[in-house]
């Protein structure tokens, strides 16, 4: 299974350059299931991103772009009625589908935004007292702009909770920007991409990821974060329980892409400023910035 | 980042509560300026609007500087410097931009908090400063964090305090203590002291008699003398005009007196006070530098009285001055003029002109008693002849009055004798078991030359108010009633009024040790106390506070480090022991560094080794994080690792 997941990061290596933590770190969240934010200004590559891991995991995908006229139904579906059968017919939205690209979330009212993070929460939708459920896997990728700019509904901290992991893509360094400069269209190159998993092994991972060891010596250690987050005055409030597990969840499947069954600190070292950045307020935006005194301060036990 | 409503609310508090014990000693303009300024940024938190802007601010400088000119405090001293401070401090409230601005107002304010001390140096002082500085400490850490919860700052800040007090002790006693030269000792607040004065004229004590400010403590290891022995001597007056008497000019001590009896040995505690007098008691024994003892055995202290003191000195009750010289005699002889009629009937009715002196003096105090006088604190008004109208007419008086009518009558029947002031009695702390000797103790006497005896003290007003004497005054109930009364023994134990004297007497003991051992420790104190120790230079002092930082440094790091090692894992301490293998290569793991991340750092500085890292670091992550760890596995461990060459 390792090898089809080093197959699947270098194809997708080959379409986003110079970005090989990140897609890393992307990939990790879907495995883990759990699901991903992006957040950085336009043009980065977010869509592309999510575009290209979709087609390399061999699920269908929907992209939906939030703007602030945008309602729950125009997310969910409607129902409309049957002239024929004499009938209401619920009519699945985009949301129906494997894999979501929720693009730009933050500048939809919250009222759209809450639609779909209940979704990704319940991996169900109710209408009208029925309930449908969602695709299975089923994963959303939100991108989100900084909140500085315009027309932006910041997410609340609440909400930012449900994704697993928030990344940050950056601008490409020079050697990969003049790479993607000279070489061909990339929506040209995500078309011919091919699914490198063959289908249901995306869930036997999954599965093989609940099985990753994590030993007393490595909670002690992941307790030492949650505790220095709470006692720490550098974060207004500390990492939460759900907060303990999601970098719990994150590490193991962090630790099985490195071919690993049991967990060591560094796979926690390696999620934590995905994880928990976004968890934790503070003074700083960056998320190493955030994570630093948590990675030089507490020792491993 | 901009300064939150919760911290300027914090850090107002705590100045207003640093300043208010100034009350005491800062002009009522200042402190009123102070805390209109305060008020008034009180509002502005809330109402924005109402903040000052800077020409308003410059011209609130302007006033305060003006105010401060006015009290004319000079520039220097600690009275300028402490209004300066309170000014500045006050003005600065209206600067608070950033958080910068905060620290320096935390700052001023710890300033202002300690020149407290400047004034007054009490347990209750102490214990205060330390609470506010605990809230100004909290200050910051609220300041600091982005938790503006007051109890957990509140919490950090104590623990903070606590933590630093065990390092404060051993470097208030070990630390050298400087003393200041002459000119930079700051000068104490002298309109407090109060005390005997050089000149007496009868009437002049009646003041005394109601304060219950203390003047010294004694603490007597051994006897304490019963209260008719507890004089403690004074200024001796021998000059008058009838009306006023005054002391001759300083002179040492030639003949010292022949002392015999079971001598008393005390401590002596002086409170502040504005003359070089130090009141021991009688008969002092031979003393030391600084103290001197002059020619009518009064004690006399070379150094500074406005420092609180202490002297170690002895007593004898029994004691003969030997002959009296000429220049002496006559001065103890010498009338202000002829004295009048009545006087000189009343010495001769009393056989003062053909008896024996001894016979004279119980004649006269006999007088005293059966004749109608009274003690009283609030005798009349007498302004012509006082000792004549005193003796035939008012007789009503205090110590003074009968201590100069004795002098007068013993001087008519040519007996030498003058008047000793100084302190009588004392109350003693049943729980530290040392008197106190407060100004109502004060007290004049009288000192009589007898042949063969030398000077004799003769205490008048024991033969009118015996109690007085055997007793002491009780000064409570005399704030009180304004009359006068003895009884010391009215309180029963048991009663609420006994539970409160023994609160007292605690009190009193404390603050005694306070003054003993933390005002008065100074530089010789310290360096009797590090003598003992075994100290006496100072690189042996030097030697002793590295040692006992290093032992609690020490022992703190242990006690933290006990704390996350609650059990050693096996495989961990070898692990251990392959990083302090690679440590003697310059690489050390940090504390937070993962074992892989280690080995990737190794491996790039000695990569001829790398075999064995990888294969240590491999099975130390199977054996601590692994599932299916076995113990050959844990073997394997311990010999590669103690194959492991350095």
């Amino acid at each position: 299974m390792q090898n089809a997941i080093q197959r699947l990061l270098d194809a997708a290596n080959q379409v986003i350059l110079g970005k090989q933590h990140q897609i890393r770190l992307a990939l990790c969240c879907l495995l883990a299931r759990g699901h991903l934010l992006i957040e950085d200004v336009p043009g980065v590559g977010k869509t592309t991103l999510a575009h290209t891991l979709a087609a390399l995991l061999g699920l269908n995908y929907q992209r939906i772009q939030f703007t602030s006229d945008i309602l729950p139904s125009d997310i969910i579906g409607t129902s409309v009625f049957d002239a024929q059968n004499h009938q209401f017919k619920f009519h699945p939205g985009p949301l129906f589908n494997q894999m979501i690209l929720a693009d730009e979330i933050n500048r939809s009212t919250p009222k759209a935004q809450s639609a779909l993070l209940e979704a990704m929460e319940e991996r169900q939708v109710t209408v009208e007292g029925e309930t449908y459920a969602l695709p299975l896997p089923f994963f959303v990728i939100a991108t989100q702009n900084p909140s500085y700019q315009l027309g932006t509904f910041p997410l609340p901290e609440s909400q930012l909770d449900r994704f697993l992991m928030r990344i940050e893509l950056g601008y490409p360094d020079h050697q990969a920007e003049r790479l993607l400069l000279s070489g061909q269209n990339r929506h040209d190159m995500i078309s011919r991409l091919s699914s490198q998993l063959p289908p249901g092994q995306l869930l036997s991972i999954q599965q093989a990821i609940d099985q990753v060891h994590a030993a007393p010596a490595l909670l002690d250690y992941l307790q030492a974060i949650l505790n220095f987050t709470r006692e720490s005055s550098d974060y207004p409030s500390g990492l939460s329980p759900r907060a303990g597990l999601a970098l719990l969840t994150a590490a193991k499947a962090w630790a099985f892409m490195q071919a690993r069954n049991a967990v060591i600190p560094e796979d926690i070292q390696a999620v934590l400023p995905a994880v928990a950045a976004h968890r934790l307020r503070s003074g700083q935006t960056n998320a190493s910035a955030v994570i630093g005194p948590i990675l030089s301060k507490v020792a491993i036990p | 980042m901009p300064v939150s409503k919760s911290h300027l609310l914090f850090i107002l508090s705590a100045i207003g509560l640093i300043v208010l014990p100034h009350v005491k000693h800062i002009p009522a303009s200042v402190f009123g300026f102070f805390y209109v300024l305060l008020g008034w940024r009180f509002i502005a938190v809330w109402q924005t609007r109402w903040l000052p802007n800077r020409a308003v601010v410059l011209v609130l400088s302007i006033a305060g500087i003006a105010i401060l000119y006015r009290q004319n405090l000079g520039i220097l001293g600690q009275d300028a410097g402490t209004n300066l401070f309170i000014t500045a401090l006050g003005l600065k409230l209206f600067e608070i931009k950033a958080q910068r601005d905060l620290y320096l107002i935390v700052f001023l304010a710890f300033i202002v908090a300690s020149s407290q001390f400047l004034y007054e140096q009490n347990v209750l002082m102490a214990v205060y400063i330390l609470l506010v500085c605990t809230l100004l400490l909290a200050t910051l850490v609220t300041v600091n964090s982005y938790r503006t919860q007051t109890r957990q700052a509140l919490k950090t800040a104590a623990t903070l305090i606590l933590q630093a007090l065990p390092m404060a002790i051993v470097l208030f006693i070990l630390f050298p203590r400087l003393e200041a030269p002459q000119w930079l000792v700051l000068e104490e607040d002298h309109k407090a002291l109060s005390g005997l004065s050089e000149v007496l004229e009868p009437g002049s004590i009646t003041n005394l008699g109601l304060s219950d400010q203390l003047v010294f403590r004694a603490k007597f290891t051994g006897n304490i003398p019963p209260p008719a022995e507890r004089y403690w001597r004074g200024p001796v007056l021998y000059y008058t005009d009838g009306k006023h008497w005054s002391q001759p000019d300083a002179q040492r001590l030639q003949k010292p007196p022949q002392l015999t009896g079971e001598p008393y040995r005390y401590t002596l505690l002086m409170e502040p006070q504005s003359k070089n007098w130090v009141f021991g008691l009688d008969m002092p024994g031979t003393v030391q530098s600084p103290l001197m003892q002059q020619a009518n055995y009064q004690l006399i202290t070379g150094d500074n009285p406005e420092k609180r003191s202490e002297y170690h000195l002895i007593a004898y009750p029994n004691y003969n001055t030997g002959e009296l010289g000429e220049p002496l005699q006559q001065e103890t002889l010498r009338l202000p003029g002829e004295p009048a009629h009545r006087i000189r009937e009343l010495v001769e009715q009393l056989h003062g002109f053909d008896g024996p002196p001894q016979a004279f003096i119980d004649r006269l105090l006999n007088y005293f008693r059966q004749e109608e006088f009274h003690y009283t604190l609030t005798p009349p008004l007498i302004e012509h002849n006082p000792i004549e109208t005193f003796l035939f007419e008012t007789r009503h008086g205090f110590c003074s009055h009968y201590a100069a009518a004795f002098t007068y009558l013993m001087r008519v029947a040519h007996i030498p004798a003058r008047i000793v002031t100084g302190y009588q009695g004392g109350e003693l702390n049943a729980v530290g078991s040392f008197l106190e000797i407060r100004q109502a103790n004060a007290h004049a006497w009288a000192e009589v030359w007898l042949q063969g005896q030398g000077w004799v003290r003769v205490d008048p007003t024991a033969a009118i108010a015996p109690e007085r004497i055997e007793h002491g005054i009780n000064i409570d109930q005399q704030a009180v009633s304004g009359a006068l009364s003895f009884a010391a023994q009215t309180v029963r134990p048991g009663t609420a009024l006994s539970w409160l004297k023994h609160a007292r007497q605690t009190w009193d003991n404390l603050d005694y040790n306070w003054q003993r051992w933390v005002i008065n420790y100074d530089n010789s104190n310290q360096s009797q106390l590090l003598s003992s120790l075994g100290i006496n230079d100072i690189k042996t002092l030097v030697y002793w506070l590295l040692t006992s930082i290093g032992s609690f440094t020490a022992l703190l790091s242990l006690f933290l480090l006990r704390k996350t090692r609650s059990q050693p894992d096996p495989s961990r301490l070898l692990y251990q022991r392959f990083c302090r293998k690679i440590a003697r290569h310059g690489l050390t793991r940090h504390p937070s560094e993962g074992a892989l991340a280690f080995a990737g750092r190794i491996n790039s500085l000695l990569p001829a080794r790398a075999a064995e890292v990888n294969r240590i670091t491999h099975l130390y992550l199977k054996l601590r994080y692994g599932q299916h760890a076995r113990k050959t596995d844990f073997e394997q461990l311990r010999k590669s690792v103690s194959k492991f060459k350095a």
